[in-house]
């Protein structure tokens, strides 16, 4: 008892598996048998089959009050019947408990309340409860509150036939006025034609006319009737309704909510289906549930009789293994919406092709999704959002399952974008956003960016960042995929050659760039509305980080550049980690860039990174060398120009050094403690003395070892700068200005030219 | 709060050619893009396969183009449906008030099947009703009577799937054995003119019926829909008679005057007022034609042209009818209807509400009326 106990417990401790597994293998014999030993005592000290036991086992006549064990083990009990329902086991074990009264009545009704099964309600223990009902003493509420139960999980009984057995037991109890109806309900479902005798009918219709046309005694009645009009002479109007009301409320809830958290391995019960129905607001919104898992009604067997093909319904097979045995003859469900709970199923989605098979599902999907976020008139998604939370969590899960989008939430989206209040279940929209496929930029524009372009410019921060990091998603999405099936073309392309990939590659890039024009501008506009707030700028720079490294990581020969309202804005933020960011995204692009010029040359025509883009970058890197290195601000050709007498005016000595790695907002801090471990004598702090060209390079292994790897690439790719050499090489000036040449040298020729002097960058040229 | 809804009933005589600015040209859109975004798994296709086709692809896919109504319809077919329908059947169809949804294509449906499919509904239908009662109390066959019929002639196209009608006899629950069965529920599946960009991108083994009528017994409907998404794996969902396909409704039918009385044209309207106000707005029919004849006329005086043309209806000749009638109430009346929402129209020729009921009581016109209804309910499509 106690291994099944666990079975229904604990799916942790599955028992099943370790015993299959010491069949297979003797070697590990004697760890299995103490993870065996061990299992058992965890199972000795599980709580709750400790709780059982004592039900199980306590004396009768032990008393209640001020018990505090029955307390705890009843606690116990109830936990789990609410949690995960109870296993026919202690079913069978809480109702004797109950029934036989061992501590009186005031538990009785207590346990009943929490006789919440998990799978099935073993039948023995229903006809023992019904005969411990004609012994003991139990108070007539109690009673009814039995008979409820019983009614409630009726379809739960494993089995009816010995409660046949004892119907003319069962219908004894008619006679008692308050059970009446329940017995009546009861009888009602249990009759047979059998059970159908002359003294029955001569006792219901005494009752009749004691009690008056009671519905639910012309109910049973009426079917007494059906079953032999001879016995019945009664004229009962076809026109009755069902005469019995709903006695699962006690259990309703739970009972739905245990089966939901099960899988509902049991087909729902009347009482289930019956509750849904007398909710109207329920059944409106029941698109969202998904349809059971079931086999179709088998048409092969009708349309082609003679076919031995033996077919395998999806809801027979339980494990991947299995599966695999019965790849070939797998027959998909009769709604395909039922896929979406079962990875099992989901796999053996992804393995075939099934046009018509996504298809079905695919119109399923986009119908619960338009009934339930677009037709609905008043509102209803709001209503029931946490059915509709669930659904899309579902929806999410299951295509992270199958990497791909689903092609009718994309349809769903694009008409969704324009009413959506950028609020409502926003992580779940903003996953599936972020799993489109991508659109054609001649589209995207309409379908994706206008709709956005109005939420995230009336939204509120975290809305932006949310949706900085949807894009960043769907773009990695986008690249990925082109990853794995641009090489796939490459196949493709010996055996038609006609086919035109520069032209689909050309679309893909489009889109592409239309994407990562689109962040750009609202990254511009979004950090000088929200002050470049640092959260923001970071999610900013992770969808950089990934621009940055289109071509190596990806392999798509694009390379686009930041705008200056991002660049700019990184570069002088207050916080050194974004400064870092940015640094180690101009490390990838030049990474990038290079690589794509080598391979330009050795392949002659493969792609072509437009000139621009060569300009943008070494412009770029000129600009923060020139900040960061050369203590060299406010060039005139930098991107950020201050007029002379401006900068005169603000009275900031040397302002041309402000942003330079020593006295950045962002490192001032490092360069002054720095300073304090490298002169801890010196008084008067001079920030200035680390410019020398020891202190220097010390100061920069100081700052790499804090973690900067960012910056520590872009200045080992960007500035060559022998530290072996004699000191000399950075001539620097006591004022910090550094004597670099000019930097026409940029634009000059030649493939990469290094500076005339030592701690030059090397740009790229074009 | 219905009662607290006050009612001006007003039967006007429009006798005058009410004069409407006229500013659009002629010029008449064509049938607009409808379509299924196929998709099959984009991952096992080819980079090509899949980013290649894509611009026809979703060129075609409803969610990037605004699927609108059509927005010029052919008023008259040359032959009527009643020359190739059964009468019978065709008896059934009219003259019932029908409650319409919408479904998605039919999954492994066919024709020829339709017997097995009365058994299997009836046996479903018997085992829904009687879940809980854990007996078998009767046979099935005996209590409810489930037969699919064709109705031949319905199609307007080649594309368009024949109609499908189902019927519901039942007897009574507790009723004798010899009382006879009577109807206890009817619906159909039809689709008439569907476009056929939509259609032709379906798979073989799809049938697309999209628009469904249903009355009777709401239980039974219920019972029919839930057979209907477990054996064909479709959805149902409520279809709306929009505004727009309301005022199609009234000028297509107004239209057919000359040939088959409409009798009255009959409209409700609701102004949001406080308490809300319901107008309803009958005209004469002669004036009705009248003015529809004016508004015809101005797009000849236009220059339509051409024998093709004549047959046509533009949605700005629609627009400009039920903008004389609204003049006309405005100069009576004073209340201005284009502040409030048409709730429903009701002719000789048939009746439809916003809500999604409707009834054709004549035959002859019934192409035209479901031909709109059949193009409502594609729109609604989800993919």
């Amino acid at each position: 008892m106690a291994a099944t106990l666990s079975l229904s417990g604990s799916p942790g401790l599955d028992p099943s598996s370790s015993s299959d597994q010491s069949v297979s293998s003797r070697s590990n014999n004697r760890s299995l048998r103490v993870a065996e030993k061990e299992r058992k005592k965890n199972e000795a000290e599980d709580p709750f089959v400790l709780a059982l036991k004592y039900f199980s086992d306590v004396e009768a006549g032990t008393p209640v009050h001020g018990n505090d064990e029955v307390e705890k083990n009843m606690v116990m009990v109830e936990k789990v019947a609410y949690m995960k329902g109870l296993s026919p086991e202690a079913i069978s074990i809480m109702l004797e408990f109950a029934m036989s009264l061992r501590m009186g009545t005031t538990l009785c009704a207590r346990v009943l309340k929490c006789l919440i099964p998990a799978t099935v309600v073993p039948q023995e223990a229903v006809v023992r409860a019904v005969v411990w009902l004609g012994i003991g003493k139990i108070p007539i509420s109690t009673r009814i509150l039995f008979i409820k139960w019983v009614l409630t999980v009726f379809d739960m009984i494993d089995a009816k036939d010995q409660l046949r057995a004892i119907y003319g037991f069962i219908f004894s109890y008619v006679t008692e006025e308050n059970l009446f109806p329940f017995i009546c309900h009861l009888l009602y479902l249990l009759t047979r034609k059998e059970s159908v005798r002359v003294f029955r009918v001569r006792k219901l219709l005494e009752l009749q006319s004691r009690l008056g046309r009671q519905p639910f005694l012309l109910s049973l009645l009426s079917l007494y009737k059906v079953f032999c009009p001879e016995l019945v002479t009664l004229s009962i109007s076809s026109r009755i309704k069902s005469g019995f009301r709903n006695h699962n409320m006690p259990w309703k809830s739970a009972l739905i909510a245990v089966q939901k958290r099960n899988g509902s391995q049991v087909a729902t019960s009347i009482s289930l289906a019956s509750a849904i129905k007398t909710n109207p607001r329920k059944r409106k919104h029941c698109h969202l549930e998904l349809p059971v898992l079931s086999s179709v009604v088998s048409k092969e067997a009708q349309t082609d009789p003679s076919s031995s093909r033996k077919v395998v319904p999806l809801v027979q097979l339980h494990s991947f293994a299995h599966i695999l045995e019965n790849m070939h003859r797998i027959e998909l469900p009769a709604q395909m919406g039922s896929l979406l709970g079962s990875s099992l199923a989901l796999q053996y989605l992804d393995c075939v092709q099934d046009e018509s098979a996504l298809l079905r599902l695919n119109f399923w999907l986009g119908h619960a999704l338009h009934e339930e976020f677009l037709f609905c008139g008043d509102g209803g998604a709001s209503q029931n959002s946490e059915e509709a939370l669930q659904f899309l969590n579902t929806l999410l899960s299951t295509q992270h399952f199958l990497q791909e989008g689903f092609s009718c939430s994309e349809a769903f989206l694009y008409k969704f974008l324009s009413v959506w209040d950028g609020s409502l279940l926003r992580p779940q929209i903003l996953g599936l956003l972020s799993n489109i496929p991508v659109v054609p930029s001649s589209q995207i524009r309409r379908l994706l960016f206008e709709p956005l372009m109005q939420l995230f410019f009336t939204s509120s921060l975290f809305f932006k960042c949310g949706l900085m990091e949807c894009l960043n998603n769907m773009l990695l999405k986008w690249l990925t995929w082109h990853s794995v099936y641009a090489l796939e073309d490459d196949l493709d392309i010996s055996l038609n050659s006609h086919t035109s990939i520069n032209m689909t590659l050309s679309r893909f890039k489009d889109s592409v760039m239309e994407l990562v024009d689109f962040v750009g501008q609202l990254a511009s506009l979004s950090l000088q509305l929200e002050g470049c707030h640092s959260l923001l700028l970071s999610f900013i720079l992770d969808f950089y980080e990934t621009v940055c490294d289109t071509f190596l990581k990806y392999g798509l020969p694009l390379v686009v550049m930041p705008t200056p309202g991002v660049f700019y804005p990184a570069l002088f933020a207050t916080d050194p980690v974004s400064v870092d960011r940015l640094a180690y995204i101009m490390y990838r692009y030049k990474v990038n860039l290079t690589s794509a010029k080598s391979q330009e040359k050795l392949t002659e025509q493969a792609f072509h990174i437009s000139r621009q883009t060569f300009r943008e970058f070494n412009h770029y890197a000129v600009v923060m060398v020139n900040c960061l290195w050369n203590s060299n601000m406010f060039q005139p050709d930098m991107g950020v120009q201050l007029g002379e007498e401006l900068l005169l005016k603000s009275n900031v000595p040397q302002y041309w050094t402000s942003f330079d790695l020593i006295h950045h907002p962002a490192f001032m801090s490092y360069a002054v403690d720095f300073h304090q471990r490298c002169w801890p004598e010196r008084k008067d702090m001079d920030l200035n003395s680390i410019k020398h060209s020891k202190p220097w390079s010390w100061y920069l292994e100081y700052l790499f070892s804090q973690g900067y790897d960012g910056l520590k690439q872009f200045v080992q790719s960007n500035i060559s700068r022998p530290l072996t050499a004699a000191g000399g090489h950075v001539d620097r000036q006591d004022d910090g200005h550094v004597d670099r040449q000019d930097n026409g040298h940029v634009d000059g020729q030649g493939d990469r030219q290094d500076n005339g002097q030592d701690d030059g960058l090397s740009t790229l040229q074009r | 709060n219905f009662n607290t809804v006050s009612s001006i009933k007003v039967g006007v005589c429009v006798c005058v050619c009410v004069c409407v600015c006229v500013t659009s040209s002629a010029t008449r859109t064509p049938l607009n893009n409808v379509g299924v975004q196929r998709r099959s798994k984009s991952y096992r296709l080819s980079y090509r396969s899949c980013l290649g086709t894509a611009a026809s692809r979703l060129g075609l896919t409803p969610a990037l183009t605004a699927r609108r109504l059509n927005t010029s319809r052919r008023a008259l077919k040359p032959h009527g449906v009643a020359e190739k329908v059964d009468p019978e059947q065709l008896a059934l169809l009219v003259k019932t008030e029908w409650q319409l949804s919408y479904v998605t294509p039919l999954h492994q449906f066919r024709h020829t099947q339709l017997k097995s499919y009365s058994r299997r509904l009836a046996a479903f239908i018997a085992a829904g009703k009687q879940q809980g009662l854990a007996v078998a109390v009767e046979n099935p066959q005996t209590t409810f009577r489930v037969s699919f019929s064709l109705v031949e002639g319905m199609t307007e196209s080649a594309d368009d799937a024949e109609t499908v009608l189902i019927q519901i006899h039942a007897r009574p629950s507790f009723a004798g054995q010899d009382e006879p069965q009577r109807p206890a529920w009817s619906g159909w599946l039809t689709c008439v003119n569907g476009n056929p960009d939509y259609l032709r991108s379906l798979p073989k083994d799809f049938t697309c019926l999209p628009l469904f009528g249903s009355s009777g017994a709401e239980g039974l409907g219920a019972l029919v829909k839930s057979w209907f998404q477990q054996s064909f794996d479709c959805c149902f969902g409520p279809l709306e008679v929009s505004h727009t396909s309301l005022q199609w409704l009234m000028a297509l039918w107004t239209n057919c005057h000359t040939e088959a009385s409409i009798q009255h044209l009959k409209m409700i309207w609701t102004l949001p007022a406080v308490p809300p106000l319901e107008v309803t707005y009958t005209v004469n029919p002669e004036d009705a034609w009248e003015l529809w004849r004016s508004v015809r006329k101005q797009k000849e005086n236009r220059g339509g042209g051409g024998e093709e043309e004549e047959n046509c209806i533009d949605i700005e000749e629609v627009a400009d009818f039920v903008q004389g009638l609204k003049s006309h109430f405005y100069r009576h009346f004073r209340l201005d209807l284009s502040a409030g929402s048409l709730n429903q129209v009701s002719t000789a020729l048939g009746s439809a509400k916003h809500s999604g009921r409707m009834k054709i009581s004549n035959s002859r016109y019934m192409t035209t009326t479901l031909t709109l209804l059949t193009e409502s309910a594609l729109l609604k499509m989800p993919i």
